[in-house]
């Protein structure tokens, strides 16, 4: 048995109002933050092959700039510095949550980018070829063949990409975000029953990225093309997780 | 030659970098006829095809399809590795085409697709992904993704020589068929027995240029050039 555990704490923190917010907060500042990741990225691995040197070299930059640096001092460049280089920044519309959001979104889409070029650079380009034979545009191409085939690709490493940002939006708290880790934090500090409060944020991460494994498993199979959906025997993905680099 | 030529090569040439791919390559096809082009690995074959097929632009030269630039999807392009879209099944490989680049209604595209697909025997085989078709099943997919496009001329770029020997003879056969019914073709391929019995004339090339082109029975019986023959040697 252990020393002491107050099980009463426990459901206590596992219930209470700030934890359930907390979590609410991290996971929609982790979902809205990849989505918009996500979206950028895409954008971003498309210039890598651009025609033009100035796209390739702007992806260049932008990638360099935001795997160069601490994901910490990017959130607070964003949400101490910006006000003061622009006092648009400084109105009261530029909320914690919103820096936060808009750090994680540009710094989440360097890593995103890498990973989706990956993905589509992972498709036969036999692909290509047979859709420009039968007349299809680029976009066509692109939208209907390319995108669809390296997204089977693309899924395992943005599950872990997800995993790393949920655990990344703790450092929002150094902004007054009150995402879990606060609440945690707080709980702790009126307590000081630390196996009892932490213990319950761990149950909270844990639940978050089970039901997140639980979608990456049913999304993979959605998009292994076979009748049966699922019969397939799937290679293992040519893109390398980059989620446990320290940022 | 033809007076009516529909599919023509005029003085077309292609470079990577600084290798000379074809140099100088004329030929004419005229409509209903069937050509097969023979020659060593490298000589250039695929990279003419794709030329033809607009999949490449020469460096100098033209293609012409009754004299005019061709559309998209009227020539029509079956490949060695089949290139059937993963993600789709056969009867969506053979849609899209005519949902993406015809703009039909989907409706209309499943029936015509659905028509090609029993054209090539693979009716049953309409909700099957490629993974799950044998490669001569795939091949005929292929053959009947171009078709559907109501291409002017087929190219074929060894159609055969990706298949275990006894799926060769199904594609073959689709590939008589669709012959016997005037539809104009050029065809890479060392099937010569296909060529012998299909081909209105039959092309060597080496190193980039035709060297010679003669109907099946001259060229098999009394090749021109000692290069031919040699090669002829090599194949059966
Ligand atoms: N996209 C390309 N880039 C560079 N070299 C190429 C390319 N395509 C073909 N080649 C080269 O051109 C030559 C002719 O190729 P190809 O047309 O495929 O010949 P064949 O089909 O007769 O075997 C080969 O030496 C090949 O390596
Ligand atoms: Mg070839």
């Amino acid at each position: 048995m252990v020393a002491s555990f107050d099980t009463h704490v426990f459901w206590e923190a596992l219930s209470s109002g700030p934890y359930w917010k907390g979590a609410l907060l991290a996971l929609g500042l982790t979902v809205a933050s990849i989505s918009v990741a996500i979206v950028i990225g895409f954008l971003l691995a498309l210039g890598r092959s651009s025609r033009l040197r100035a796209v390739r070299g702007f992806v260049f930059f932008y990638n360099w700039l935001f795997r160069a640096t601490p994901t910490l001092l990017q959130l607070l460049f964003i949400w101490d510095a910006l006000p003061q280089l622009w006092p648009v920044f400084a109105g009261s519309w530029f909320t914690p949550f919103l820096a936060a959001f808009v750090a994680l979104s540009l710094n989440e889409a360097a890593y995103m980018s890498e990973i989706i070029r990956a993905g589509l650079l992972s498709v036969d380009p036999g692909q290509e070829l047979a859709g420009r034979a039968l007349g299809m545009s680029r976009r066509q191409i692109l939208r209907r063949v390319i995108v669809p085939q390296s997204i089977r690709i693309i899924i395992p490493p943005t599950g872990n990409e997800f995993i790393t940002l949920l655990k990344l939006t703790s450092l929002a708290s150094v902004i007054s975000v009150h995402e879990l880790l606060t609440a945690a934090n707080e709980q702790a500090s009126v307590a000081f029953k630390f196996a009892e409060v932490y213990g319950a944020a761990l149950v909270y991460y844990l639940a978050m990225v089970s039901v997140l494994m639980l979608l990456q498993s049913r999304l993979e199979r959605r998009f292994t093309f076979t009748s049966a959906g699922r019969r397939r025997r799937v290679a293992a993905p040519a893109v390398p997780a980059v989620s446990h680099d320290a940022r | 030659m033809s007076r009516d030529a529909i599919l023509r090569a005029d003085a077309v040439h292609k470079h990577y970098g600084d290798l000379e791919v074809l140099r100088g390559v004329t030929f004419e096809v005229g409509r209903g006829e069937v050509k097969v082009i023979i020659g060593p690995s490298g000589s250039g074959k695929s990279t003419l095809l794709r030329c033809l097929a607009l999949l490449e632009e020469p460096d100098a030269g033209q293609v012409s399809l009754e004299g005019r630039r061709p559309g998209r999807g009227e020539v029509g392009m079956v490949f060695q590795r089949f290139n059937l879209f993963q993600n789709m099944t056969a009867l969506g490989n053979v849609m899209i085409g005519l949902t993406e680049v015809r703009r039909l209604p989907k409706r209309e595209a499943r029936e015509q697709a659905t028509e090609f697909l029993a054209r090539v025997g693979l009716k049953d085989k309409a909700g099957q992904y490629p993974d799950e078709l044998s490669g001569g099943q795939q091949q005929r997919v292929a053959i009947a993704r171009a078709l559907v496009m109501r291409p002017q001329a087929m190219l074929f770029d060894e159609p055969t020589s990706a298949l275990d020997v006894e799926l060769v003879r199904e594609v073959l056969d689709v590939m008589e068929q669709l012959a016997n019914e005037g539809m104009t073709m050029v065809v890479v391929s060392h099937e010569l027995r296909f060529a012998h019995h299909v081909a209105s004339s039959i092309l060597m090339m080496d190193e980039g240029v035709v060297i010679e082109e003669a109907p099946p029975e001259q060229f098999f019986s009394a090749p021109e050039h000692e290069r031919t023959r040699r090669f002829l040697a090599l194949v059966e």
